[in-house]
């Protein structure tokens, strides 16, 4: 069960259920009076085994909600637990330890290191942390993801949307605790997306992993088993088995509610942050402008930058 | 354009910071030897137009020596006279002044400059042309007195009452210093000795009645040039030279030059080697700036600039960096110069750097060289930039120039690689010593250029081989360092080509030096037969007292002096050759183990007699029984019958032909000179530990002469090497320097590149200590691959130097493998240093906003 749990009380996780809370959750760019409020106070618990999607418009704060539960990010007040260990006011070097054992990443683009193939790249985690690979459940993972016959690939040999299959292939190579996935389709054609989009649900369903994503993909969203609405650093809504259509509609809705919203809540701060403050959405810009333009054209799995070739086909060899 | 152009230099000044820096180092080095040697020309032109008389009267010489004989030529005193009753003459003053006595103190320690400065004793007489002014004390009268040069007197403690003793040829005498004379100009640097004239004349020169100038004024209106030909047409002409004062001066300057063109020309290396290294890093700079700027550049083709704007705009970025690095290099080298001139203040030389002379030249020379090599430099990058297609502003290319192939290097590299080696092959193959010694350089030019060329071609087995053990050692950390220097093998291939154009330099010479120390050792063991040898620093004569009390001391047995002298020889084919010969005591056999190709010592050293290398005797149709004229200096001459061919290998004593004679010989043609050494042998039933204190008790009150055996005499060999060797660290040093900034310059802009790669690494997980070490690795392991590369060409170098000095005799080949290893494990210490400031960089990086990076 996972809830944005403004009702629960503050304190450690309980029991098996929890993969990650935040409890009065803030980040602020800036200070002073100039200050920008991506996160404000945000409560929130991540439900283990289950495939959590968090959405909103650009300028919503969702990327750094992902950034600062998976310690990424410093914040500025609250405080974040991923399992029983609070990662809040951690040192740097020991936040580098968490996310190399306990979290798995993959990002929109750029997500592996061109000079290693594709099973260096799966395992480099492991090897960074100087672990063995558990072989059996690496096999799996490849198999699942269809990697077999690509392991000795660079990534400049694979197209967009087996670069990503490795990158979600090495998320969960050491069956972390938690894996985050920021915008994993936004750069693949519909396709691709679909495939890992696939491939997410597979990992939470098949092999019981826990999995949080961030998209403004309502087609994306509607894999999760749970989507959290953030509207100005605030979470605003959620849909338990949500659809496309429904998501689609939440958002169009809470386009316009945002307006009513804010204009009945008097958000301290007032609107949304600068695009500047939400580093991963910059190019996206457009906030708010041509909200429901720009969901129809992400729900058509059209985002412009267009990965070459479909998933099945290797176009670039370079060597 | 113009204002894109600025823009752009503006924006990247960090990136161009150690290409400026480049720049800055080599414009300094040549203003700054610039400089150095204008100052110090004009410095002692002056004080040489000072002090000449308007005209002055020498003995002929028309014989150069390359080594000091240790004779004094004379002038009769009574040409003074003579002169004086010449019209136009006002008056003429006798100059009796030599520089090869040494003067030592009442402990027995040289008074004389420790730099190679000479201590001249000269007759007292103060006319207004004279570079010192007595200060405290009174003249010097009669034969006990002298004044002393008031630096030296500082210098060495020393002070009115105080007596030195001066070791002129004649004999040593002793002196008491009665006044202390200060310089009025610059002090060159030499000590002074004054005594009165009638003293200088006899104890310095032998007898009075000489003199080793006269020096003549002229009369109120009559110009040095008349007046010239005034005293010559007295005088007759042969056997004296008749010089003005602008004669001179030139041919004191000339003199002196010797010294301060070692100076310039050892600052020139080091601009060459700032120069030569530098451009590597320029156009390194400036075709990565292009690589990331592919996109902009292409950006602005599509907006509709043409090709030649865009190279221009690039060639501009490099003007511009030309010309302020050529500023800050200027104004570098007027420090450099300043620091040159305390230095030469600190060995004694009283240059002002007030008065610091900048010539024209030095400025347009600075320019020249700065804008000029950026511009060169710049000029492929700025080709490759124009060639960017509109098309790149489009395309998400990752980095231009990766992928491109090698194919033309591999071609144009092998082709000069090839023609290299031929000509060092044929070096090596060659007996000539001139034809070797060109095939060498050209050799050494080509081979060098090709592994430039083809440097990133031998990026990928080289750094696989050098690497190899990387994943083993240092995990996913070590595979990662290891990928990143293969990535892109021409920026690879082009930092390293820094380091290794220095110590290809450093290694050839090394292998040189220790094959010329080893033939050297090999050639003492083979000929030395002596127990022990005397000598002088520098082959500087000495006294022959000196040589009167070795005889003297207890327990000598056979001493067998040498002697040199300037010789011109006429020999059979025509040619006449100016060399310089030596002269030896009849029984060198037994202090010398000297092999003959025909003759023996006998034959060689009979009177009448001269022996000769059998090389040079073959190259110019000289036989056993051939009759050759031989001019001695102050134009006495002789005919000589060649009695023996001596073949030593071409080592011989280092002097062209070899040519020697008998004792007997020397003194009769070259009267009055001095012994170069003496080999001394012990006395039957002394032992040589035993002669040796009492040797070095002799010498005592010479402390310019040194007794040495085999082994002392191989150590001094070894460290006249050294003294090359020095300077070649000192390059290496340099181009250290200037190839540490190459590859900081390539890994801080690889770190820029790869910000995203570094952030999604410190996103999994990568700690900063480990991010760190990866920057380290590759950068050892760039800095290794240039130093193995450099190396590996030096030691051929090398070899084939030592093939060229085979032919001179030095037939041991050596490879001083310990200073080999040495340098390869100091590379990798320049890898670490220069990976510092990048990996710091690195791992301070925002994990987000490096993410996040565009």
């Amino acid at each position: 069960m996972s809830t944005a749990a403004a009702e629960q009380i503050p304190g450690r996780a309980e029991g098996d259920g929890i993969a990650a809370r935040a409890r009065g959750l803030t980040k602020a760019y800036g200070s002073g009076e100039t200050a920008v409020l991506a996160l404000d106070s945000v409560d929130v618990d991540i439900a283990r085994g289950r495939f959590t999607a968090v959405m909103g418009p650009s300028g919503s704060g969702k990327s750094t909600l992902m950034h600062c539960l998976a310690g990424l990010d410093t914040v500025s007040a609250g405080q974040v637990w991923l399992g029983d260990t609070e990662i809040t006011g951690l040192k740097d070097r020991e936040l580098t330890r968490l996310r190399r054992d306990r979290i798995g990443f993959m990002f929109q683009s750029f997500n592996l290191i061109p000079t290693l193939n594709a099973a260096e790249n799966i395992t480099l985690p492991m090897d960074i942390a100087g672990q063995k690979p558990d072989q059996k459940w690496l096999d799996q993972v490849i198999d699942t993801l269809g990697l077999r016959e690509r392991l000795k690939h660079r990534p400049a040999q694979l197209s967009g949307g087996q670069q990503q299959r490795v990158a979600c292939a090495r998320a969960l190579a050491s069956r972390p605790e938690l894996i985050f996935a920021d915008e994993p389709t936004g750069n693949l054609d519909s396709r691709a997306g679909l495939e890992v989009l696939g491939f997410l649900r597979e990992a939470v369903d098949g092999l019981g992993q826990t999995v949080v994503m961030v998209t403004h993909d309502p087609g994306a969203a509607a894999h999760s088993d749970l989507v959290l609405f953030l509207a100005d650093g605030r979470i605003v809504d959620e849909m338990e088995r949500p659809s496309a259509e429904a998501v689609l509609e939440r958002m169009k809705r809470f386009d316009t509610a945002r307006v009513t919203f804010d204009g009945g809540r008097g958000t301290p701060g007032g609107a949304a942050p600068e695009d500047g403050g939400d580093p991963t959405e910059g190019v996206r810009g457009a906030d708010g402008t041509a909200p429901v333009a720009a969901v129809d054209d992400t729900a058509h799995g059209g985002s412009g930058d267009t990965a070459p070739g479909g998933s099945g086909d290797v176009t670039l060899d370079k060597d | 354009m113009l204002k894109a152009t600025l823009r752009s230099f503006l924006a990247h000044k960090g990136r161009l910071l150690l290409s400026a820096l480049a720049i800055v180092l080599s414009v300094a080095f040549v203003a700054g030897s610039l400089i150095f040697s204008d100052t110090v020309t004009r410095t002692f032109d002056r004080l040489f137009a000072s002090t000449a008389a308007d005209v002055t009267v020498e003995p002929k010489n028309d014989l150069k020596s390359q080594l000091p004989t240790g004779a004094t030529e004379t002038v009769p005193a009574s040409l003074a006279d003579r002169l004086a009753k010449v019209d136009g003459v006002a008056a003429t003053h006798v100059d009796a002044s030599v520089e090869n006595a040494p003067v030592v103190d009442s402990a027995n320690k040289s008074v004389g400059p420790t730099t190679g400065a000479p201590t001249i004793v000269t007759n007292w007489e103060l006319t207004e042309r004279s570079p010192v002014k007595l200060t405290s004390g009174h003249e010097p009268h009669g034969g006990d007195e002298a004044l002393l040069d008031a630096d030296t007197a500082d210098k060495k403690h020393l002070g009115i009452g105080d007596t030195l003793t001066v070791q002129a040829q004649p004999g040593s005498f002793r002196v008491r210093i009665v006044g202390i004379a200060t310089f009025t100009t610059t002090n060159p640097g030499a000590a002074l000795v004054f005594l009165d004239t009638p003293t200088a004349q006899t104890k310095l020169l032998g007898r009075p009645g000489l003199a080793t100038s006269i020096s003549v004024d002229a009369a109120k209106g009559v110009g040095d040039a008349r007046l010239k030909q005034r005293v010559q047409a007295e005088l007759g002409t042969g056997a004296y030279e008749v010089k003005t004062a602008e004669e001179q001066a030139k041919s004191s300057a000339e003199s002196l030059g010797g010294f301060l063109d070692v100076i310039k020309y050892v600052m020139l290396g080091f601009a060459g080697i700032a120069v030569l290294v530098g451009i590597f890093l320029i156009v390194n700079t400036f075709s990565m700036l292009i690589a990331q700027r592919t996109r902009e550049l292409g950006l602005l083709r599509a907006l509709g600039a043409d090709r030649r704007q865009v190279r221009r705009s690039v060639l501009t970025e490099a003007l511009l960096l030309g010309l302020v690095g050529s500023t800050l290099g200027l104004a570098a080298g007027i420090g450099l110069a300043v620091g040159l001139i305390k230095l030469m203040t600190a060995f004694g030389m009283n240059l002002k750097s007030t008065e610091m002379v900048i010539g024209w030249g030095t400025p347009v020379a600075a320019y020249v060289v700065g804008v000029g090599v950026t511009y060169v430099a710049a000029y492929l990058p700025a080709r490759r930039a124009a060639a960017v297609s509109p098309m790149a502003a489009l395309s998400d290319a990752e980095v231009a120039g990766v992928g491109r192939p090698l194919r033309v290097r591999a071609v144009v590299g092998g082709v000069v690689g090839a023609a290299g080696a031929a000509a060092l092959a044929g070096c090596a193959a060659s007996t000539k010593t001139s034809t070797a010694a060109s095939l060498l350089g050209l050799g050494v030019v080509l081979t060098l250029i090709a592994t430039v060329i083809a440097g990133p071609l031998l990026v990928r087995p080289v750094i696989r081989v050098l690497g190899g053990a990387f994943p083993a050692l240092f995990g996913p950390v070590g595979r990662m360092s290891q990928r990143n220097a293969l990535r892109n093998p021409r920026r690879t291939g082009a930092t390293a080509a820094a380091l290794m154009v220095g110590l290809a330099l450093v290694g050839g010479m090394s292998v040189a030096s220790a094959s010329m120390s080893k033939s050297f050792d090999q050639q003492i063991d083979k000929t030395l037969g002596a127990d022990f040898v005397l000598q002088n620093a520098n082959f500087v004569p000495f006294s022959h007292e000196v040589t009167e009390k070795v005889r003297a001391t207890e327990g000598v047995g056979l001493v067998v002096r040498q002697r040199f002298t300037p010789v011109a020889v006429k020999l059979p084919d025509g040619k006449r050759m100016e060399t310089t010969a030596a002269a030896y005591d009849p029984k060198l056999d037994d202090v010398a183990h000297i092999t003959y190709a025909r003759g023996d010592t006998a034959a060689a050293l009979g009177e009448g007699r001269i022996a000769m290398d059998v090389k040079f005797a073959d190259d110019h149709d000289v036989r056993v029984g051939s009759t050759i004229p031989v001019e001695f200096p102050a134009g006495r001459t002789t005919e000589l019958t060649v009695g023996a061919l001596t073949d030593q290998g071409g080592g011989g004593f280092g002097t062209q032909g070899g040519l020697v004679f008998g004792f007997g010989t020397i003194e009769k043609y070259v009267p009055g000179g001095q012994d170069s050494a003496l080999y001394v042998n012990a006395a039957p039933g002394t032992s040589p530990e035993k002669l040796r204190p009492r040797l070095e008790k002799t010498l005592e009150p010479y402390p310019q002469v040194q007794v040495r055996d085999q082994a002392d005499y191989k150590k001094l060999v070894h460290d006249q090497i050294a003294v090359l060797l020095y300077l070649v660290y000192a390059l290496l040093g340099l181009a250290i320097v200037i190839a540490v900034l190459g590859v900081v310059n390539t890994l801080a802009l690889s770190v820029v590149e790869r910000t995203r790669e570094i952030g999604l690494l410190r996103a999994i997980g990568l700690g900063r200590r480990q991010l760190r070490r990866m920057i380290r690795l590759e950068s050892v392991v760039i800095a290794v691959f240039g130093a193995v590369l450099g190396l590996a060409l030096g030691i051929v170098w090398g070899v084939c130097v030592q093939q060229v000095l085979a032919l001179q005799g030095m037939k041991a080949l050596a490879v001083p493998w310990t200073t080999i290893v040495a340098v390869v494990i100091g590379s990798a210490v320049v890898g670490i240093v220069a990976a510092l400031l990048p990996a710091l960089r690195a791992s301070r990086m925002n994990v987000l906003a490096a993410i996040a990076h565009e």
